[in-house]
């Protein structure tokens, strides 16, 4: 009840907030849900539309996240350094059951979620559809191109980029062994001890799409002849790696490769001259949020080149920044350096799930 | 004496009745609740993304042959380990209860550490063990000339072994319960015969500790059915699928396709059902009494010499379950990247300070006890009574509520979790997303494990001894409270301890079920281990174990305290 009533009026408030549509310079729809008739304020060294004050007496921010436990740890540490006042809590799952328990929450009338995170552009689209985003155009979203967000923008964002290659053992496969190419990992010299991701990863869809797109529907039916050892994680991948279980692996995360090299491990990465598959992790600010400007805040925070920052150096996420001024990541490499492999088409992407599923499922043996 | 030791008969039924129907209902409201909802989304053939469903149909059970080698591959693996638990629960069990083996208190408290080890990190140690590459006795194999690999765990029976060691102690316990409560006389009866040892055990202890054992076959059958980390853990490197690791991919991916897997999950309820109805017939068919009117002391053989190499068994053993996992999990958590032999930059504590600092170890761990300590101690009234209920009072229906209690048995709990999930978040009492939930949760899904082990020891209680106080005119209430429950002491301890610690290692139900303030402790570290490291996850497991085994110390000296008064 109390969820309607604050809905409600923030609603009513927002219609009257069209007259600052030519200020912020962003699309109407956008300011017209923004919830406040104020100018952005800067907080810390970022812009926002959030209450700040009104967001620390909520005192709260709830995080749904797809991101390991470590991980999305480490995204509300972040935001709780520069809000202390602002406690964080958090869920995280497999983006399918995380998509699965939204849902059923919202479909029984329960709200306790403030911001969610995805690995996959499809369920964050299926949630746009389903009215899940509160519709929040961000100040700092002119730093981002059109791509990177939501159509119309103001539901999620990219908050970074998982792009991934080739990674091997260097004490299993020499230098000149090693694969150069996407077509070198179906060297049958390979077979038992190349792994890959299990389909529910959204990276190992993209993957899929693009390097079908690129090599036709024959590349995947070669792959499946090596018999490959499919993961759920990144961190299994190159832990197999690292320990010589498996010596070479078709999708070596970038983030992974820089944490095992950390570690000491020896493992070497190879970026294909025909790009490196990429997925976006998307971030957006939840309808009927608890914490409607807590939420809005972290969207900001998110969005911002300080957030972006402490998600690109992360141990534990290392995300690409999509921001168009973007500090270089960790290893001195920007994002923008690399030639990424996105899926030309999102809609025929998403459309594509089931045959993915289907087929990866099928060459696992399930 | 009181004035409930002298009621009229109809008060007696009254208040066995009431009992009874009121014990009844709320098992049906905790099984039968969440279970209309499993069904509800098997039969689901609508859109997946509406609830409730929009059409209904039987097209998700046709899903379920479409994988003969994934059938074929559960039954191998959860045969072998149920034969395996099996085996050392009976053999710990009459060493540890009914010989004088030296150290045999101490043994019986190590007997149940691997339960609460959980089976991941039982897993996760053994895959560091024994992986054919990088496993630690491959590796130190190699080092010692030999070639290729000495063992492989990733096999069927390498699964197998693990799963028996790890999910299988419940078996010890259930059995060890019976052979408590069972009169030494007819074992010593035997021997004055002429028969030996082993043909005592053979003849005697065997046939009498029956319900117990087949109690303990048809729940660790099912336990294993359900098992998920060690096949997750050691099968998918060799991609050997059973049915969880199946359905767990079905509802991780997106679209999840949780309709399908309950639709798996609900087939198992024919499964379990087929075996609970074999139990009873079994169980019906005989008398397993040992705990009469007659007066007896649990006594243990002198075993003379042999002793010491039952010893050696209890050691050997241990050292499975126990000594090598954790000596395991210690080497692998002060490196930064676990080996067998790790250069001298490799060793780190950096490991156990990151553990301390999560949110998962601290306020998670705090949950996971207290949870526990609810779980087991409602559990253990509630069960007990559902247990009096099926096997000793006279209401109607007693034999259909047994098949009610033993729902959550037959399905693994990832999928039992979502129709928790949907049966209370639209409960009208917001107790979704809190530690509420999982204590319910935790009562429903660990009824069948307590009142299995409650009722192996109250089948061995002679109904006459009740109706002996029946006849001196004690009420219902003052019968169980000076008659049955004593007499049951033994059995009660166990089902609290087991309740105790299956809450603290919960996995399946918890992980779908926890709130963004009620964390609860093994999930956490599941987490760890997919997407954090081997090395970090080995860490928060041990400071788990610890502070669990620091509980238990003093929860094992209250208890043994409880029973000392009881024999008393």
């Amino acid at each position: 009840m109390a969820d309607s009533k604050k809905n409600n009026v923030t609603r009513r408030t927002l219609l009257k907030a069209g007259a600052t549509i030519p200020l912020l310079g962003v699309a109407a729809p956008a300011v017209l849900a923004q919830g406040t008739s104020k100018s952005p304020t800067k907080v810390l060294d970022f812009m926002t539309n959030a209450d700040v004050a009104k967001a620390e007496q909520e005192g709260q921010l709830v995080f749904y996240c797809h991101e390991n436990e470590a991980g999305t740890a480490g995204i509300m540490e972040g935001f709780k350094k520069d809000f202390p006042k602002i406690n964080t809590s958090y869920v995280r799952a497999q983006t399918g059951a995380l998509y699965n328990k939204i849902v059923s929450e919202r479909s029984a009338g329960r709200f306790d979620v403030d911001v969610i995170q995805l690995s996959d552009l499809a369920p964050a689209v299926d949630f746009q559809k389903k009215g899940g985003y509160e519709h929040y155009v961000s100040p700092e979203t002119p730093a981002y191109k059109a791509d990177h967000l939501s159509t119309p923008a103001g539901s999620f964002f990219w908050t970074g980029v998982d792009p991934a290659g080739i990674a091997y053992n260097s004490t299993k496969v020499s230098a000149a062994d090693a694969p150069k190419t996407w077509q070198d990992i179906l060297n049958p010299r390979w077979k038992g001890s190349i792994s890959c991701k299990i389909s529910a990863s959204g990276l190992q869809f993209v993957q899929w799409y693009a390097l079908r797109k690129l090599y036709g529907p024959g590349f995947w039916k070669e792959f499946a002849k090596l018999n490959p050892h499919a993961f759920d994680s990144r961190v299994q991948l190159f832990d197999r790696l690292a320990k010589g279980d498996d010596i070479i692996t078709a999708i070596g995360e970038y983030p992974a490769y820089i944490l095992f090299k950390d570690k000491g491990a020896k493992v070497e990465f190879v970026a294909p001259p025909d790009g490196l598959v990429a997925t976006p992790l998307v971030v957006g600010a939840v309808n009927k949020a608890p914490h409607p400007e807590a939420a809005k805040l972290f969207v900001d925070w998110a969005m911002s080149k300080r957030g972006q920052a402490w998600y690109q150096s992360n141990p534990n996420l290392y995300y690409g920044s999509v921001r168009t001024d973007a500090p270089p990541m960790p290893t001195g490499v920007r994002l923008g350096d690399l030639k990424l492999l996105y899926p030309a088409d999102w809609d025929d992407y998403a459309a594509q799930r089931d045959v993915f599923a289907k087929e990866w499922n099928g060459m696992l043996g399930l | 004496m009181s004035e409930a030791a002298v009621p009229s008969p109809t008060s007696s039924i009254s208040a066995q009745q009431l009992a009874g129907y009121g014990v009844a209902a709320v098992a049906a409201v905790l099984v039968l609740y969440p279970v209309f909802f499993l069904f509800q989304a098997a039969l689901d053939v609508g859109d997946p993304q509406i609830r409730p469903p929009t059409a209904y149909g039987l097209d998700n059970f046709s899903g379920i042959f479409q994988y003969p080698q994934i059938l074929l591959n559960t039954l191998t693996v959860s045969v072998a380990a149920t034969v395996m638990a099996l085996v050392f629960g009976f053999v710990m069990a009459w060493i540890l209860t009914r010989t004088n083996v030296p150290g045999r208190h101490l043994f019986e408290q190590l007997m149940a550490v691997p339960y609460y080890l959980t089976p991941l990190l039982g897993a996760l140690a053994w895959s560091l063990l024994g992986a054919p590459e990088s496993g630690f006795i491959n590796q130190i194999w190699r080092a010692l000339g030999g070639s290729g690999h000495l063992i492989d765990i990733n096999t069927a029976y390498g699964i197998a072994w693990v799963m028996a060691l790890f999910e299988g102690s419940v078996a010890f316990v259930m059995i060890a319960a019976v052979m408590k409560s069972m009169d030494p006389s007819l074992e010593e009866a035997s021997q004055i015969m002429g028969a030996s040892r082993l043909r005592t055990m053979l003849r005697i202890t065997l046939p009498l500790v029956v319900p117990g054992v087949l109690g303990a076959a048809i729940f660790v059958f099912a336990e294993m059915l359900g098992s998920f980390a060690a096949a997750l853990v050691l099968g998918l490197p060799n991609r050997y699928y059973v049915i969880t690791t199946a359905i767990y991919q079905l509802v991780q991916q997106y679209p999840p396709k949780i309709q399908v897997a309950a639709a798996m999950g609900v087939s198992l309820f024919a499964v379990m059902f087929f075996m609970l109805f074999l139990y009873r017939r079994i169980v019906m068919s005989g008398s397993y009494v040992t705990i009469t009117g007659k007066a007896f002391r649990p006594r243990v053989a002198d075993v003379g010499p042999l002793r010491y190499l039952l010893l050696g068994v209890c050691v050997l053993y241990l050292l499975a379950a126990v000594g090598l996992p954790l000596a395991t999990l210690l080497y692998a958590s002060l490196q930064k990247l676990a080996v067998a032999f790790p250069a001298a930059g490799n060793w780190t504590l950096d490991n156990f300070r990151v553990a301390v600092t999560m949110n998962a170890v601290r306020s998670a761990l705090a949950n996971s006890l207290l949870l526990g300590f609810g779980t087991a101690t409602i559990g253990v009234v509630l069960m007990g009574l559902l247990a009096w209920l099926i096997y000793r009072s006279r209401l109607p229906a007693s034999g259909l509520i047994e098949y009610v209690v033993m729902f959550p048995q037959a399905v693994p709990r990832l999928v039992f979790a979502f129709g928790l999930m949907w049966a209370w978040v639209v409960f009208p009492v917001p107790i979704y997303g809190t530690l509420w939930l999982l204590l319910l949760a935790y009562l429903t899904v660990f009824m069948p494990l307590g009142v299995r082990t409650i009722a192996g020891v109250m089948l061995q209680i002679d109904k006459s001894l009740e109706e002996c106080a029946q006849m001196c005119g004690a009420s219902w209430a003052f019968r169980v409270r000076t008659v049955t429950i004593p007499l049951l002491v033994p059995g009660l301890v166990a089902a609290w301890l087991l309740l105790f610690i299956a809450s603290i290692r919960e996995l399946g139900a918890s992980i779908l079920l926890m709130g963004p303030h009620s964390k609860v402790i093994t999930p956490s570290i599941v987490e760890s281990w997919f997407g954090t490291s081997s090395e970090l996850t080995a860490a928060m497991a041990l400071i788990q174990t610890l502070v669990v085994a620091c509980a238990m110390v003093v929860l094992v000296a209250v208890t043994r305290r409880v029973g000392a008064h009881s024999v008393e």
